[in-house]
């Protein structure tokens, strides 16, 4: 079995020892891993072949996308696979079909023109995101018109949700296959420590949720951030390929379901039974 | 030395050929499947690839030929003449091939031992009286032996198209010991590799069964539980490895006790069987070594069995028990034996269950302590759902 990891190597002050864990335990099960850094090699893009049963896309870097999209039309198998990774890439993308999917999400807006969210302010605050954003970059909370005024976004407009006041911990909902995991941190987290926070029993309203999820985008390796607020849950964000750190044996989880999706791809069985075709396309 | 292999699978081909041709014999297979008879007559070798990890060494098996089982005249000829004959059908096919076996032996003038390479402990004397049911009643089986083997190698799979040119390869792990009941035989068997021949057979089958089979289970149950999909996978799970190998070795004292320390083995046979476990070489699905729950719940089987051997010998078998709890949640729906035993919890409980499948009582004992483990479980448990942690039984959700 070849498998390969597109991935970002992170600097020393993010350490990130899941997915080497998960790469060495998959080496020692005889899979034969490769490495994908698209950032630290040159690349002639006339040799990107497909040269292996499956790809794990971890990295969401454009470069890395880009690169997941080339193998994508060369026939690759991608965990999770091009369009997907690149619509969760896309948070106004993923606002709406999480929405058109039943799944709570606060209200979200897109406008050129910021005044015209003024409006929107005498329901409460709103929050303005990079619709590309990740790791919280970017995120401005928005009380007043005045605010608003002041905000400029390099993507030339805005996009905006209703924001909902966290009430307690951070809560990170993982799924890994079927298996869903809550955790529960701290924010900002300032430490490693901090950012592996604590597992939580998610209650089934919440694995509902969950489920919804991934059958909108027909995946089984994801994450999303869940804000509680007067008794309800929203989903706030959602990504292809978290970090899943809090997960109690989270590399050997990763380890076991990348395995087993190799095993699929050999045995030509499809990766991805539940994806919907118009996610695809 | 000629030996009649009847079986061209994992454990006829993957295990008793390889051995057989290691140790000089001339071997011959037969098969009922017209191509790997066309196979073995028209290539005549096979590999067998031992790995464990990334460390594999792979035997090539040649001169080696076929028989069809529906070829009644060449069967007889082959039956007549071989110095051995092994099973390795199944233990299900064995009435299937008794008629064969019973004309074979009648034309034999020379007795001649029958071992049963069977996933089943008392494979040697059912196949005898298979056979005896399928001969005139004079027609004593006297002077033929027939014992069972304990095959000690697991032989995960087979790959390539015995329609094409290439070799065949038969997976399996390093392992070459198998056992054999002296009482059973009717003379006795040249030396061949990995052969013990013992006179405390039974000894050796609850050995197999009280470690190897006991802790392979409970990786199986408590891996699903976790939701792994592996056994290699789920005995990594450093709570599961505790629980496995706190419970093989309840299983090996109560061993001890009754058969003593030869038997029993150490501390350090159970971590080369926790190593066997961690072969990813073997790729062996949780949904299969844990497959059949009724069956492997049974009296004396390798859960139930082990744990009331150990009971006796006043070790109290809390991990045993935990792993027979955690069975009574193994709801795989493609199991019939799995789906039975949920339907039987939903019906009559699963103290019932329990005293349905094994006989214990839910109330004392062993019985007791399974009950009181299935509670526990029972409070978070969800269909799909994931312990998080063993040890403080946190769930995935409820």
């Amino acid at each position: 079995m070849k498998i390969a990891f597109i991935i970002t190597h992170h600097p020393p002050t993010r350490p990130s020892p899941i997915i080497p864990e998960a790469i060495r335990l998959l080496s020692e099960w005889g899979v034969n891993v490769d490495v994908i850094c698209p950032e630290e090699q040159m690349t002639d893009l006339s040799k990107v072949r497909v040269e292996h049963d499956l790809y794990v896309l971890k990295s969401g870097t454009e470069l890395a996308l880009s690169m997941a999209g080339i193998l994508h039309v060369g026939g690759a198998t991608i965990l999770n696979p091009y369009p997907v990774a690149e619509m969760l890439r896309d948070k106004i993308m993923t606002s709406h079909i999480l929405q058109a999917a039943g799944v709570p999400t606060p209200d979200a807006f897109v406008t050129a023109d910021p005044k015209q969210l003024i409006p929107l302010l005498d329901d409460g605050p709103i929050v303005v995101k990079p619709y590309r954003g990740s790791q919280g970059r970017g995120v401005r909370v928005i009380r007043t018109a005045n605010e608003l005024n002041e905000t400029t976004s390099e993507d030339g407009f805005l996009f905006a949700q209703r924001y909902y006041e966290p009430q307690g911990l951070d809560k990170k909902i993982y799924v890994i296959g079927d298996q869903v995991y809550g955790v529960k941190r701290v924010w900002p987290p300032r430490t490693y420590e901090e950012k592996l926070g604590e597992p939580f029993t998610i209650s089934p309203d919440l694995h509902e949720i969950a489920i919804k999820c991934g059958r909108a985008f027909g995946i089984g390796l994801y994450g999303f951030d869940v804000i509680e607020n007067n008794g309800r849950s929203y989903v706030v964000d959602m990504s292809s390929f978290p970090g899943f750190k809090g997960v109690p044996n989270a590399a050997l989880r990763l380890a076991d379901y990348i395995y087993s999706a190799g095993e699929r791809v050999l045995s030509g069985t499809p990766l991805f039974p539940t994806l919907r075709k118009d996610a695809l396309v | 030395m000629k030996t009649l292999i009847i079986g061209t699978g994992k454990i006829g081909c993957g295990f008793a050929g390889q051995l057989m041709r290691a140790s000089g014999h001339e071997v011959v297979f037969a098969s009922r499947n017209p191509a790997m008879v066309d196979y073995f007559n028209r290539i005549g070798s096979y590999r067998v690839r031992l790995a464990a990890g990334q460390n594999a060494e792979e035997h090539l098996i040649d001169q080696t030929r076929a028989v069809s089982t529906s070829n009644k005249k060449e069967m007889a000829d082959e039956l007549t003449s071989a110095d051995l004959i092994i099973t390795a059908v199944g233990a299900g096919q064995l009435a299937k091939i008794a008629p064969m076996l019973a004309d074979g032996l009648r034309g034999r003038t020379t007795p001649v031992n029958v071992l049963a390479f069977e996933n089943m402990t008392n494979a040697g004397s059912y196949l005898r009286q298979l056979i005896a049911d399928n001969l005139p009643r004079d027609h004593s089986l006297a002077e033929h032996g027939f014992s069972s083997v304990l095959v000690s190698r697991a032989v995960s799979q087979q790959l390539g198209d015995p329609t094409s040119d290439d070799l065949i390869t038969f997976i399996g792990d390093p392992i070459d010991t198998w056992v054999v009941d002296n009482a059973a035989l009717c003379q006795s068997l040249p030396a061949t590799q990995g052969m013990i021949v013992t006179e405390n057979f039974e000894a050796w089958i609850q050995r197999k069964l009280y470690t190897y089979s006991a802790g392979h289970a409970i990786t199986a149950y408590l891996g699903y539980l976790k939701g792994y999909h592996y056994i290699h996978t789920a005995i990594r799970d450093h709570e599961i490895r505790n629980a496995v190998l706190s419970a093989m070795k309840e299983g090996q004292r109560g061993l001890d006790a009754r058969y003593g320390h030869e038997i029993a083995g150490s501390t350090r046979d159970l971590l080369d069987i926790i190593s066997r476990f961690d072969n990813a070489s073997l790729n062996d699905p949780i949904t299969r070594v844990g497959r059949d729950p009724k069956r492997k719940l049974g009296c004396d089987d390798r859960l139930v069995g082990a744990a009331r051997l150990a009971e006796k010998a006043g070790v109290n078998p809390e991990m045993l028990a935990f792993g027979v709890a955690a069975a009574l949640f193994f709801d795989n729906p493609d199991d019939p034996s799995a789906a039975d035993l949920q339907h039987a919890i939903r019906i009559i409980g699963a103290g019932s269950a329990l005293r349905q499948v094994s006989g214990l009582d839910p109330s004392r004992g062993v019985g007791r302590l399974i009950a009181d483990f299935w509670k526990q479980l029972s409070a978070g448990w969800r269909s799909g759902n994931q312990l998080l942690s063993l040890n403080s039984m946190v769930w995935a959700w409820s």
